[in-house]
């Protein structure tokens, strides 16, 4: 289990992560949503140990975050890769990195499961789709198997189809394996229909923290329901009759 | 009056990716343009960009997706303002330009900033008020919103509706989120592998959807009813 607790991160003057706490078990997703300038790339960066934290600690299982690897799955698919390197070879970067060999079955069972065809690993980032590529980022950051996978707004490079066929895989896969995923997004639809909470980030501080079609239907914060409304106004959520 | 545009089409190293395409818009309308990506949507955008200018008759603005494709870093925003006056033959009007900066919520900005010296939404924002300059009679719109937050997007979004309520102006909204189009358009237009494959009310494509292109994005087009 993932524990945040009581984390504050400053950047000269500016504290951009005020007093953050909250667990996230294995199994459980956990979406983190709101405003440019919230805070949630920052609170990814303090979960795994790239930004500094002036007070609190970030643990997994009770012993420090870094020792259960976790992964990243970044926004701009294409330019998460080295455009030198085939597909393969920054896929598998996560094992090298642990001094392992790729397991063929579990990597054949990643490549099924994220509908990734077998010539597509030895292509370049440039010469695939981004959705393609998006899902080769997903795979990266599986085949380690790590406890707790966060996730950097996963969708928003994709269309409106794809985005949603790749969050169903991402699904499966977490039925599967059975990790912690963490997903940082703009988009209250794919919140509410994929992550079991919801943590409203508003100016470094957590404004609301709910069960996530709780937080749709009847958010209790004004700066949720400006969220939410925004939502509905955009057409990403549906309002219910 | 009404915008007519036919024999539209483009390629790209010998390979089709606009067949040959024809488009009537009447004034006032708003038009989803929606589609994968990749099916030609921007493309065709462009090209009716292009030959509405070609042409002359009928005046055309448009709002690319970031404003970082439309404003220059090295120049002040009253240095791009200046510039789409003359662009759209108009003397610089101060009047005009604060009813814009109202209409749109930009009148804090200082105009001697450079873009970066703006938020993004605020970029944005003025982006669509130097679109707005000379009150076209189409303002083609690629993407507007997704490089924004969404309170930002949905009211920049407002904004613009509510300045355009009483005026002729077109929209024509480019976009892959038919969720977006559905919600605040009246015409879809869908667009699959460089072909309009469907153009009809709104209502009409999302009740009864006549092409594999348009059933996708109908069936994907809510984050809460997927497709098991």
């Amino acid at each position: 289990m993932l524990s945040v607790d009581n984390i504050s991160v400053r950047r000269g003057a500016t504290v951009t992560l005020h007093d953050v706490s909250f667990g996230l078990a294995a199994g459980r997703t956990l979406a983190v949503v709101g405003e440019s300038g919230a805070g949630k790339s920052t609170l990814i960066g303090a979960i795994l140990g790239l930004v500094p934290c002036s007070s609190g600690q970030v643990t997994w299982d009770k012993t420090p975050v870094a020792r259960c690897r976790p992964a990243l799955v970044m926004q701009e698919p294409r330019s998460a890769f080295n455009p030198r390197l085939s597909l393969y070879h920054s896929a598998m970067e996560p094992l090298v990195a642990q001094r392992t060999v790729p397991d063929p079955e579990r990597l054949n069972m990643l490549c099924q499961g994220l509908e990734i065809p077998p010539n597509l690993l030895s292509r370049r980032p440039t010469e695939v789709s981004i959705g393609q590529a998006q899902r080769v980022g997903i795979l990266r950051a599986l085949i380690a198997a790590p406890p707790l996978v966060l996730f950097d707004e996963p969708l928003s490079a994709l269309d409106a189809v794809t985005q949603k066929y790749t969050a169903r895989l991402i699904a499966e896969l977490q039925h599967e394996a059975g990790f912690a995923a963490l997903i940082v997004t703009h988009d209250l639809g794919y919140a509410a229909a994929f992550a079991d909470e919801i943590a409203v980030l508003r100016a470094g501080r957590v404004e609301e923290y709910a069960a996530s079609r709780a937080f749709v239907e009847a958010p209790r914060t004004d700066y949720g329901r400006t969220l939410r409304d925004a939502a509905f106004a955009l057409g990403a959520l549906e309002r219910v009759a | 009056m009404t915008i007519t545009v036919s024999g539209l089409s483009a390629s790209h190293s010998g390979r089709t990716i606009l067949q040959e395409t024809d488009v009537t818009i009447r004034p006032r309308e708003r038009i989803g343009l929606v589609g994968a990506s990749g099916s030609g949507k921007s493309t065709l955008g462009h090209a009716l960009i292009d030959k509405l200018r070609a042409q002359g008759e009928r005046s055309v603005a448009h709002v690319p997706q970031s404003p970082d494709e439309a404003l220059d870093p090295l120049r002040s925003m009253a240095f791009h303002w200046r510039e789409a006056e003359r662009a759209s033959g108009l003397a610089p009007d101060q009047a005009r330009r604060q009813e814009l900066f109202a209409a749109l919520r930009i009148e804090g900005g200082d105009l001697r900033k450079r873009p970066w010296g703006w938020s993004r939404g605020m970029q944005q924002r003025f982006v669509i008020a130097m679109a707005l300059i000379g009150t076209p009679d189409l303002l083609v719109m690629d993407e507007p919103t997704s490089a924004l937050d969404p309170v930002v997007a949905a009211s920049t979004m407002s904004l613009l509706e509510n300045y355009l309520s009483d005026r002729q102006t077109a929209l024509l909204l480019i976009t892959h989120d038919l969720g977006l189009a559905a919600c605040r358009m009246d015409r879809l237009m869908v667009m699959q592998t460089g072909r309009i494959v469907e153009d009809a009310p709104t209502q009409k494509v999302l009740s009864a959807p006549k092409t594999d292109a348009a059933r996708s994005l109908c069936l994907h087009r809510s984050w809460l009813e997927l497709p098991c």
